[in-house]
């Protein structure tokens, strides 16, 4: 136990009473004409796959900040913000003014097609080299890709601290994790196919490892709902490329989840922000922008939406710097840029599938 | 007689238009190799290559044939059977199992199978208890057969709905005719009362089948687990397969399945026949007494008791549970886990108020509406001897036949790129009309089968004294339906309360509906609160329901 990472939650409430009060403090670097131009739009629209209630708090302090920019915010999962922002721009009605995805390739692509502005974020100088893509699609969170296990029926010795002991964990017991371990369906949920393709690309051993989840026959889910519920229950005892900022927000709930960031590589994704071409407030889209990646804006996504903040700067149990100095060169944040693209291509994307299932006896 | 001509075309030429807007996209889309809105997109039989040739979908047809299959013999008996149980006999206790029977219809199938989960999933609470007292727990809902059979289960109100509907309008002089001859209360109900209301169990069993193609909540929570795909939850797979939604592949998919609205439809013209046969509605009025169950009184109320815990009990124990612990499963004390906490972050999740009152606005009003609009499609068909009644047959069917995924994108489609109508995008209008037009079918044949019942003699009658047609209608036709009137308000009102994938592309803020709140709440992990906003939502509902029973909607003649 002692190995895991687990951060205790105490320690977490203090620094969120610390550093809300430093981080009122200090001011988002916009340039004024921009925000009086925004203050003018007085609205943003952003279309977001951060939902309403981890995202309230962000909104309630940029409406103090901003109280002449109106936010409209619409949640909604990942595909739907890719379909309904190219089907607005084709009607030629305008669409959003900031599009906030997790879904990294559709975002990078929708960067790559040309439908994003470019905007030299004076903040965005905060931000690590492998964030930012050409000043169209900036990272704005820093989220472990992490194990999510049950804590009262793994026994401590038995949580696999890397990618290499949980493989040879369910060698070793192929009968007890039969129909016990689960992801994401990597044919029908865009994330989990991005996960596992780095799994791919970082795993040395990626083929042997797949076959063996194969091999205890893994659950293949769509939704982290129903992963984090079914491992809490028992009916699953743990799950791989859980995305931790959800995994710690249902820790806090129930303290029977176990979280182990693997220490052999830990992937870490990040919810990209665009700017739209079509945006009928650029001006608006870019203070928030600005604030998303500001240390104040930052402080709330780590203390008090847990989506773990990039900035090195920020401070708390859920920052970038915090799981720097834990995990070091083991965390490979996925980087910002065209190479997300390479399985957009169809015959990549089909012959990577056709590997998955055979390894996995589907096909 | 011209003003009702042109009531009718018109009737028709609007519905058409609101069916044939979305569906013309789709139908469209299918036909592309890219999306239709890109100007490099052209003519292609491609995408009906790739689908057609993916072993996949091969699979999840099979499937979901089966499924929908299976489902409707488990619903259209029963649910006959039930319908006839609670209006037509002194079954005890039927007034107060009425409502709690349509549980299964409002509640989102999601939340419902999760519900099943929690009690009789692997390590469910009712799972554990059953194994700790026998030994072992012979069933997995996970499979096939588990799926079909909560499908078949959970789908008996719908029939129930059109059934009662139709039984509440039977004239009762044939059931006492058979009464006075000798026979009891099984046999009254097999050979006349269920035959004389086969229009209304008919077009219950088309659409019962129908909805097995749409199905996505159940197979998505029970069938996951096992791997069992189908039509909607492969369309999934389509959305994600080439990197980027293909919309052309899920297009064909919804035209395969729009394809089968054909031949049945054509099958439930042809099993209706002609109509004069099922006129029971006459110029006697004889209002029914309750056939007595004698010695089966008391079995008929155990077997619909039974039927009610594996519906309604079972699934709604296990969300109820899960709204109030913080953890459940294998190796928890109950007790010790037990939580308001649920409740407390519900509260405090933004826009919960007005995600309810929007819900229940556009079940009660929109519900209102769409029957009106349904009620004056049935009416418009109604006794009009011309192919364009054919085609009105064929017309309300095609909407449900696109998936709740494929349906959501045409709607949006449809309010972006026909001009008119996109000012109207961000309100809760466009919701409205896109629930109503994927609805139609189901409102709209309770009413059908209402009219059926009625007896042309009525009608002439009024003609006969001077009225004229318009006044026909209004004064003898619609009082005389009320039922179905009812039966149809009822069944829209709960469809409404959960539905939500048909208008997830139309929803925004200040149009959030209980259904975006929890999709969006599923997917960061958070279904504790989930169950907490299904509780809310089975008691206010149960609570409407309540109120509108003693204010006097009545739900009895």
């Amino acid at each position: 136990m002692t190995k895991t990472l687990l951060f205790g939650l105490s320690l977490g409430m203090n620094w969120v009473v610390a550093d809300s009060a430093r981080a009122a403090d200090k001011p988002v670097a916009t340039p004024a004409p921009v925000v009086s131009a925004a203050e003018k739009e007085g609205k943003v629209l952003v279309y977001s796959t951060t939902d309403s209630a981890a995202a309230a708090p962000l909104l309630k302090d940029f409406s103090v900040l901003h109280p002449k920019i109106t936010v409209e915010y619409n949640d909604m999962n990942s595909t739907e913000v890719y379909n309904r922002f190219v089907s607005e721009v084709a009607a030629g009605g305008g669409s959003a003014d900031l599009l906030w995805s997790s879904a990294m390739d559709l975002q990078i692509k929708l960067a790559n097609d040309g439908y994003a502005q470019e905007y030299r974020s004076l903040e965005a100088a905060n931000l690590p080299d492998w964030a930012s893509w050409k000043n169209e699609a900036l990272g704005t969170t820093f989220e472990p890709i992490t194990f999510v296990y049950n804590k009262r029926l793994l026994k401590p010795e038995e949580v696999p601290q890397s990618h290499a002991e949980l493989v040879k964990l369910l060698k070793n017991n192929p009968e007890r994790f039969k129909g016990k371990v689960t992801c994401y369906d990597p044919e029908r949920s865009g994330i989990g196919f991005m996960l596992l393709a780095q799994d791919a690309g970082t795993d040395p051993n990626f083929a042997d490892t797949i076959k063996t989840y194969g091999k205890v026959a893994v659950k293949l889910y769509t939704s982290t709902g129903a992963m984090l519920e079914k491992i809490l229950s028992g009916e699953h005892l743990i799950g791989f490329n859980m995305i931790g900022s959800y995994a710690i927000g249902k820790q806090r709930k129930d303290p029977n989840l176990g979280v182990v960031y693997p220490k052999d590589y830990t992937l870490v994704m990040s919810r990209i922000a665009v700017i739209p071409k079509v945006a009928k407030h650029p001006n608006a889209g870019k203070v928030f922008l600005d604030y998303l990646l500001s240390a104040r804006g930052q402080e709330i996504i780590a203390n008090k939406a847990a989506l773990f903040s990039i900035r090195s700067d920020v401070q708390g149990e859920y920052t970038a710097s915090s799981l720097n100095k834990a995990l070091g060169s083991s965390l490979k944040p996925i980087p910002v840029n065209a190479s997300l693209l390479v399985y957009l291509d169809q015959s990549k994307r089909l012959a990577f599938l056709k590997q998955w299932q055979e390894a996995l006896g589907t096909r | 007689m011209r003003g009702i001509r042109w009531f009718r075309v018109l009737t028709v030429l609007i519905t058409a238009s609101a069916v044939l807007l979305p569906l013309g996209i789709v139908l469209y889309q299918s036909v592309l190799d890219a999306p239709f809105f890109q100007p490099s997109a052209k003519l292609s039989t491609s995408a009906f290559v790739f689908v057609f040739s993916d072993p996949d979908f091969h699979r999840a047809f099979a499937t979901t044939v089966l499924v929908a299959a299976g489902m409707t013999l488990i619903a259209v008996p029963l649910g006959s059977i039930l319908a006839f149980l609670l209006v037509r006999t002194d079954l005890p206790g039927r007034r107060v199992l009425e409502p709690v029977a349509l549980i299964p219809i409002f509640l989102s199938p999601v939340v419902l199978a999760f519900g099943y989960v929690v009690s009789a999933g692997p390590v469910g609470f009712f799972t554990l208890w059953f194994k700790e007292s026998f030994g072992s727990a012979p069933w997995n809902v996970y499979s096939l057969g588990s799926l079909i059979l909560i499908a078949g289960l959970t789908h008996i109100p719908y029939v129930f709905l059109y059934t009662s509907s139709a039984l509440r309008a039977l004239g009762a002089d044939l059931e006492e005719a058979a009464r006075v001859t000798g026979a009891g209360a099984a046999r009254v109900a097999l050979t006349v009362s269920l035959p004389m209301v086969r229009p209304a169990i008919l077009y219950s069993a088309v659409l019962v089948f129908f909805l097995g193609f749409e199905l996505f909540g159940l197979p998505l929570i029970l069938g996951d687990p096992g791997g069992l795909l189908v039509l909607s939850t492969y369309l999934y797979k389509l959305t994600n397969r080439l990197g980027v939604p293909s919309y052309q592949l899920m297009a064909v998919v919804a035209v395969s399945i729009i394809a089968i609205a054909f031949p049945l439809v054509y099958l439930q013209r042809r099993l209706i026949g002609a109509s004069a046969r099922f006129v029971t509605v006459g110029g006697k009025g004889l209002s029914p007494r309750p056939l007595r169950l004698g010695r089966w009184r008391w079995p008929a109320l155990a077997s619909v008791l039974v039927w009610l815990a594996a519906t309604v009990l079972l699934p709604l124990s296990g969300v109820f549970l899960r709204a109030f612990v913080s953890s459940w499963g294998e190796g928890i004390r109950l007790s010790q886990v037990m939580t308001l906490e649920n409740f407390r972050e519900l509260l405090d999740y933004p826009n919960l108020v007005r995600g309810i009152l929007n819900t229940l606005g556009i079940a009660i009003f929109g519900g209102a509406l769409a029957v009106a609009w349904y009620a004056l499609i049935g009416l418009a068909g109604h006794r009009w001897q011309s192919g364009w009644s054919r085609v009105l047959d064929y017309l309300v069917m095609v909407p449900r036949g696109m998936p709740g995924l494929v349906a959501g994108l045409a709607f949006l489609w449809v309010f972006l790129f026909v001009r008119p109508l996109s000012p109207l995008r961000s309100t809760l209008f466009s919701v409205w009309l896109a629930y109503s037009v994927v609805w139609l079918a189901y409102g709209m044949r309770l009413i059908s089968s209402a009219l059926i019942q009625v007896s042309p003699d009525l009608e002439e009658a009024g003609l006969t004294v001077g009225a004229s047609r318009g006044q026909v209608i209004r004064e003898v036709t619609v009082p005389l339906i009320r039922f179905g009137l009812i039966g149809s308000w009822l069944l829209v009102f709960m469809i409404f309360v959960r539905e939500y994938s048909t208008g997830v592309y139309l929803l925004g803020p200040g149009t959030e509906v209980v259904g975006s709140l929890i999709v969006s709440l599923w997917a960061t992990g958070a279904i504790d609160i989930v169950a907490a906003l299904a509780v809310v939502n089975v008691v206010l509902v149960a609570a409407g329901m309540g109120v509108a029973l003693r204010l006097g909607v009545r739900l009895h003649g």
